[in-house]
């Protein structure tokens, strides 16, 4: 009826395409938790279906973890190098390696299906999820003594798992023989396989409804409409030349004095992100790829800005991305890298974070906490081998503008995706008896909305076991105030031997203990905003639940509890919130 | 209405909405009858009162003779989801197994939408100082570590009575595996002054899980205050007023409770009304027949999606209130935010969205007149001529030129569309939205929605009901014609229902013929009432995480083993055929199966019926615009059949039948449309 309308992109037809590609990715992640044999999907979440167009360009996550946002077109641009004219229906493609084929690191493994439609390639369907264990120094994929990418496990190219439908069966032997866990990587595999291939089902489906000569035109039209969200959110920072730095301490065996540095340049609606001045790539595995490098500046805008913002690629064409070959963001081979999901993604995102902070102050996130938990590997009393994850005692949120960090939260790389265990369903599985999860005093970092508490956590471990520790939360405080805030608490990993023996354990590294007991005290998260304008009602609550003591409530947030621990002296709290700082 | 002559004894349900509260009664001959009057959010009983009356003056009967003469009275209660949402609780406080009195407050770090970290936890209901550890240890084994310290217990019943508390949980650690201590610690309280109200989380849902167990104990504590005392107040009410029996209530199984059975576990009503859907499907069949229906019951704001494959809604313990975690035994009902108040926007660049906020009641859509701006699905169908302007019930008028001014502002200019293009539109992604959220609840239970015809109730679902089934690849989709009233109707077909539930962990090839015995023996002798008791085990394999639910004959395992791998099979995709399997929980589902028929007949027409007017309304993309006939909803009766696009209006919905498609009524005089079957 409008005459200036253009048919093929009709803006009602464009909007149920954008809506029909997110919900083909969700689709796919139902399948996959639903039918995956490790809880690490089923429970954690740790994977993330998504779908490319047929150049490589990421059109559709609207599921799956965080971390993962925005780098999956690496591995089907990986694909599309390697295999060329050999792509072809019915072909099912794996990869890992993030030196060669477009991965972040080695546990993520990305299953790939080519859809055609009438004979042409019109999109790839993916999932990229974490393997329970692929062989490697250490059992569970995390091998903090690793030195070479070779001790991490095994290295995948490209490969055709599956040709015209037919599993590769000398292939899938030998993925199965270099794995701890056979029978899971299959059972997860199948599960991966079978996500990417009702996503292509349904994916047809609409290109068949849209016309596959006018599908590509719709992929391209919903990718020009994230550029165009995207942008006008560029449009609320301030234009200029932004510098922030995050700290690394460690490179996974000692001390170091390194940091994530990085250069935000906002002009023209137009975003540079420069990471020179980063450290260079160290020699444990927390050195960052392409893929995860990118992925963690697209999550920290993302997560920055707003929730619903389209998690596809044409959401960042106006963001310009500069990893410095050699450095902790793009490490070159070959440096060890399986950490980096979680470090240095952490200090990537935090780095972005506070540089971002300068732009667009209201919009401002408090650090969150770095987590300390080990994963302990151990044999039951049967003779059964079992990973446990000591997620219970995971680290704390930042404060924002209008609330407090999270006391308890399943990492900053998945903000809060990952669902803790209950620890009775733990007992259940593996020979452990917990003695306490509960929150610590005066660890949460102040502010007008403080950072989360953490907590102190201890389990007795009953059998020996392999402790593969994860410290970057312990020692200095790990977490970073805004806006007026402060940061929260470090954090504590001890060790009590069955003989007395107490260890404070190492940030990273494996060692094998016998019975012991194990006891995280997990860091604070930062506050947000001076804790001195806090008000005085929270300030009682939280004396009142033990979060904050009298002491802190007066020195920090200047707020004095009433003799009967009940209510706020308002007269006393006047007189400490006039003096000056 | 005319009085007719009712058969006595009759049967009534009474359904609480956020604006209306319907009642239907069922009369012994099948002839149904259905008012509706305005609740009262304040006193919900004063809203049931008040629909019973206007039913007693309609039919020209007393009161006391209404409800003298009803059999069964079975009550829909939104007062304990209520008392959640409105934060109108008791003060709670909490005893937890010393070391764990934080995992409330914790709650897994469970967050609904990851990328929106800047949205805070709900409030925890029962605040970290009134949360008390108490000494004492069960082991993994169910066995007693550390004897309870029950002079903790006495310190914190002394805390909680000076700190004003009014309703005490208690969830110690691994009591899913043997309640004794719990026992201990509520016999100890009930000598105390906060022993009044107790919940157990042993006693209210022993699940595994000290998270989610602890949370519904909680939640139970919370509303138990005031839910049971409002229901032995309504039941008095009734009982003085005449009626002969204590009323019913509906719990979120689907199943239906007396007061007394309820009021220990208030947080069994929850989802009081929506359950009634289960009860409401199985009046879509015939008695007993295996049905295959998928619903959606559209109402102003949201839509609830639920699937009955081979006549049996499923029940999962797993419930999600206002942020709450509950493990109470739940109908599985997928929500999303698609009504006729649902808004429609254009977003910063330029995309079109519907939903998933509403306009509520007030303002609601811009053609009520109440200074909604707002264009909403309701206005756009004015627009497209499906919704006819002028009075509504309840006393709204729906204003076309309203609801085109808010199209044309708000949607039409910013995407460069004409009004009438962008209303269609805005129907188009509401359809794709409700397509949407039925292929996800499918896809989810494993099911193939084609092959199920399409319940489309609520006021707003039979306007949808056409498009969205052949979206799905539905052959039929079923209209009912009482769809405003679909829940109440529901009501007077539910059974009575109890679930219990045993944690009972082994492997099920190796589990002992005599516990397992031993085991469901007791939840029998629990279920002892009912004359129905079916034994039902869960079964995962090993590692993963959720398991499935399997009805048991016996203790015959072999056969659990097939049921399971079909089920795994039908759910997943694939098998382990040699895979171990866990039993995780034994259950007993007591029923007493509450015998209906279907409505009577009405008498057939042969002759055709003839359209009130003939409109100009919007079809679909292919069809465009075209004159539509409008029937009144009482000239179409059982044999009628007539060829679609057509428009009915009923007294309490608007229903569409498309250009493709057929209309016939039904035997029972519900509208059944033919997809793609126009002659």
């Amino acid at each position: 009826m409008t005459p200036e309308k253009t048919p093929e992109l009709d803006p009602v037809t464009l909007a149920l395409v954008q809506n029909r590609l997110d919900h083909i990715s969700l689709q796919m992640g139902w399948v996959m938790t639903r039918t995956a044999r490790s809880p690490i999907f089923s429970q954690s979440h740790d994977f993330s279906c998504f779908i490319s167009d047929a150049h490589g360009t990421l059109i559709s996550q609207a599921d799956g973890i965080p971390i993962h946002t925005g780098g999956g077109g690496f591995a089907v641009r990986s694909i599309l190098r390697d295999f060329k004219d050999a792509i072809a229906p019915e072909d099912v493609f794996l990869l890992n390696d993030p030196y060669t084929a477009g991965g972040n690191h080695l546990p993520d493994w990305v299953i790939a299906r080519p859809v055609f439609v009438g004979g042409k390639l019109i999109a790839f369907t993916c999932n990229r999820a974490h393997q329970a264990d692929i062989g490697g120094g250490a059992a569970g994929t995390y091998n903090s003594a690793a030195t070479e990418i070779f001790h991490e496990g095994i290295r995948l190219p490209v490969l055709k798992l599956i040709e015209g439908g037919k599993i590769r069966a000398d292939l899938w032997k030998l993925l199965l023989l270099n794995t701890r866990l056979p029978e899971a990587l299959e059972g997860d595999l199948h599960a991966m396989i079978g996500s990417t291939r009702i996503g292509a089902e349904r994916l047809i489906l609409l290109v068949e409804e849209l016309g596959v000569d006018r599908a590509g035109g719709f992929f391209e039209g919903v990718l020009a409409h994230a550029d165009r969200r995207f942008q006008s959110c560029i449009a609320r920072l301030a234009e200029g030349v932004w510098k922030a730095e995050e700290p690394v301490d460690n490179d996974c065996f000692g001390p170091i004095d390194g940091r994530i540095a990085v250069t935000l340049t906002v002009k023209d609606r137009k975003l540079v992100v420069d990471f020179a001045g980063t450290s260079p790539q160290v020699k444990g595995f927390k050195n960052s790829s392409v893929a995860n490098s990118t992925s963690a500046v697209f999550m920290s805008l993302a997560s920055f800005f707003e929730p619903d913002l389209p998690k596809n690629e044409g959401a960042f064409r106006s963001v310009e991305i500069r990893l410095p070959e050699g450095t902790l963001v793009n490490a070159r081979p070959p440096a060890p890298m399986t950490m980096n999901t979680v470090f240095v993604a952490h200090e990537i995102i935090h780095a972005m974070w506070k540089a971002l902070e300068q732009a667009l102050p209201e919009r401002a996130s408090a650090g969150w906490s770095k987590a300390v938990h080990a994963v302990t590997a151990g044999l039951k009393p049967d003779g059964g081998r079992y990973v446990m994850y000591q997620w219970a005692g995971a680290p704390a949120g930042g404060g924002v503008e209008g609330r407090d960090g999270f006391h308890l939260i399943g990492h900053l790389i998945t903000l809060g995706g990952l669902t803790l265990p209950n620890l009775e369903t733990y007992e259940q599985l593996y020979p452990v008896r917990f003695k306490r999860q509960e929150l610590r005093t005066d660890t949460a970092g102040p502010g007008r909305f403080r950072g989360g508490a953490g907590c102190d956590y201890e389990v007795e471990m009953f059998t020996p076991a392999d402790y593969a520790f994860r410290g970057e939360g312990v020692g200095a405080p790990s977490s970073y105030g805004s806006a007026g805030g402060r940061a929260g608490s470090g954090g504590e990993v001890i060790l009590m031997l069955a003989d007395g023996e107490k260890i404070n354990a190492p940030k990273y590294g494996v060692v094998r203990h016998g019975p012991a007991s194990y006891r995280a005290l997990s860091p604070g998260g930062g506050g947000y905003g001076d804790p001195a304008t806090r008000d005085p009602a929270h300030v009682l609550r939280d004396v009142r639940d033990g979060i904050v003591s009298r002491t802190s409530a007066e020195r920090d947030y200047r707020v004095a509890i009433a003799a009967d621990g009940r209510s706020v002296d308002a007269e006393r709290t006047r007189t400490l919130r006039a003096l000056q700082p | 209405m005319a009085s007719p002559s009712l058969r006595a004894p009759w049967r009534i349900g009474v359904d609480v909405g956020g604006t209306f509260t319907d009642m239907v009664l069922r009369d012994s001959a099948g002839a149904v009858h259905i008012f509706k009057s305005p609740s009262v959010p304040a006193d919900p009983s004063q809203g049931v009162l008040g629909v019973l009356r206007l039913a007693a003056e309609q039919l020209d009967l007393p009161l006391s003779a209404l409800l003298r003469d009803c059999a069964l009275f079975v009550h829909g209660s939104t007062v304990a989801t209520n008392t959640i949402l409105e934060k109108k609780g008791a003060k709670v406080g909490l005893l937890t197994t010393e070391g764990f009195r934080d995992s409330l407050e914790i709650r897994r770090g469970i967050r609904e939408n990851q990328w929106d970290h800047r949205a805070p936890f709900p409030e925890v209901l029962a605040p970290r100082y009134l949360r008390q550890p108490v000494r004492g240890r069960i082991g993994a084994d169910g066995k007693e570590l550390v004897p309870l310290a029950v002079e903790d217990v006495d310190a914190a019943a002394k805390l909680f009575a000076d700190e004003g508390v009014e309703s005490v949980a208690v969830c110690l650690f691994n009591s899913f595996l043997d309640g004794a201590h719990e026992q201990s610690v509520g016999t100890r309280l009930g000598k105390t002054s906060v022993g009044k109200w107790v919940s157990l989380s042993s006693e209210v849902m022993p699940t595994m899980g000290e998270y989610e167990r602890g949370s519904t104990a909680v939640v139970n504590a919370y509303v138990a205050p005031k839910v049971t005392s409002y229901l032995r107040a309504l039941d008095e009410q009734l009982r003085q007023l005449g009626l002969p029996r204590s009323l019913l209530l509906l719990q979120s199984n689907g199943g239906a409770v007396s007061v007394d059975q309820v009021a220990a576990r208030p947080v069994m009503l929850v989802l009081s009304g929506p359950a009634a859907g289960v009860g409401a499907l199985k009046g879509c069949a015939d008695p007993g027949e295996p049905a295959n229906l998928v619903s959606m019951e559209i109402g102003g704001t949201s839509c609830d999606v639920m699937v009955m494959a081979k006549g049996d809604v499923p029940v999962t313990d797993a419930l999600v209130i206002d942020g709450y975690h509950l493990t109470t035994p739940s109908v599985e009902i997928h929500t999303v935010g698609a009504g006729g108040g649902t808004i429609a926007w254009v977003d910063a660049a330029g995309l079109l969205h519907v939903g998933p906020q509403g306009a509520g009641a007030r303002p609601g859509p811009a053609a009520y007149g109440f200074g909604g701006e707002n264009p909403t699905v309701t206005d756009a169908q004015l627009v497209l001529g499906r919704l006819k302007p002028g009075p509504l019930a309840g006393g709204v008028v729906l204003d076309a030129e309203l609801a085109r001014a808010a199209v044309e502002t708000k949607l039409a200019k910013p995407l460069g569309l004409s009004v009438e293009d962008a209303a269609a539109g805005v129907i188009r992604l509401l359809e794709q939205n409700l397509l949407h959220a039925v292929e996800r609840l499918s896809i989810e239970r494993g099911h193939n929605p084609a092959t199920f015809t399409l319940v489309a109730a609520g006021g707003a679902g039979p306007m949808h009901g056409s498009v969205v089934a052949g979206a799905l690849g539905c052959r039929r989709a079923l209209l009912p014609r009482a769809a405003g009233a679909f829940c109440a109707m529901g009501m007077l077909q539910s059974d009575i229902r109890q679930d219990y539930l045993k944690v009972f962990l082994a492997d099920l090839d190796k589990v002992e013929p005599a516990a397992l015995e031993q085991a469901f023996a007791e939840l029998e002798a629990r279920a002892g009432d009912f004359a129905v008791r079916e034994r039902e085990v869960d079964l995962r394999y090993e590692g993963q995480q959720w398991p499935v639910r399997v009805s048991f004959k016996g203790t015959d395992t072999k056969a659990a083993r097939k049921t399971f791998e079909a089920e795994h099979q039908r759910l997943f995709g694939h098998i382990q055929p040699t895979g171990r399997i866990d039993i995780t929980a034994l259950r007993v589902v007591g029923r007493d199966p509450l015998d209906w028929t279907p409505p009577a007949a009405r008498a057939g027409r042969t002759d055709k019926p003839t359209p009130r007017e003939t409109r100009k309304v919007w079809l679909d993309p292919a069809h465009g615009w075209q004159d539509v006939p409008v029937y009144a909803g009482v000239d179409l009766t059982p044999g009628c059949t007539l060829d679609g696009p057509l428009l009915i209006e009923e007294r309490t919905t608007t229903a569409f039948v498309g250009p493709r498609d057929r209309l016939e009524v039904d035997p029972r005089d519900d509208f059944i449309v033919h997809i793609g079957a126009r002659s």
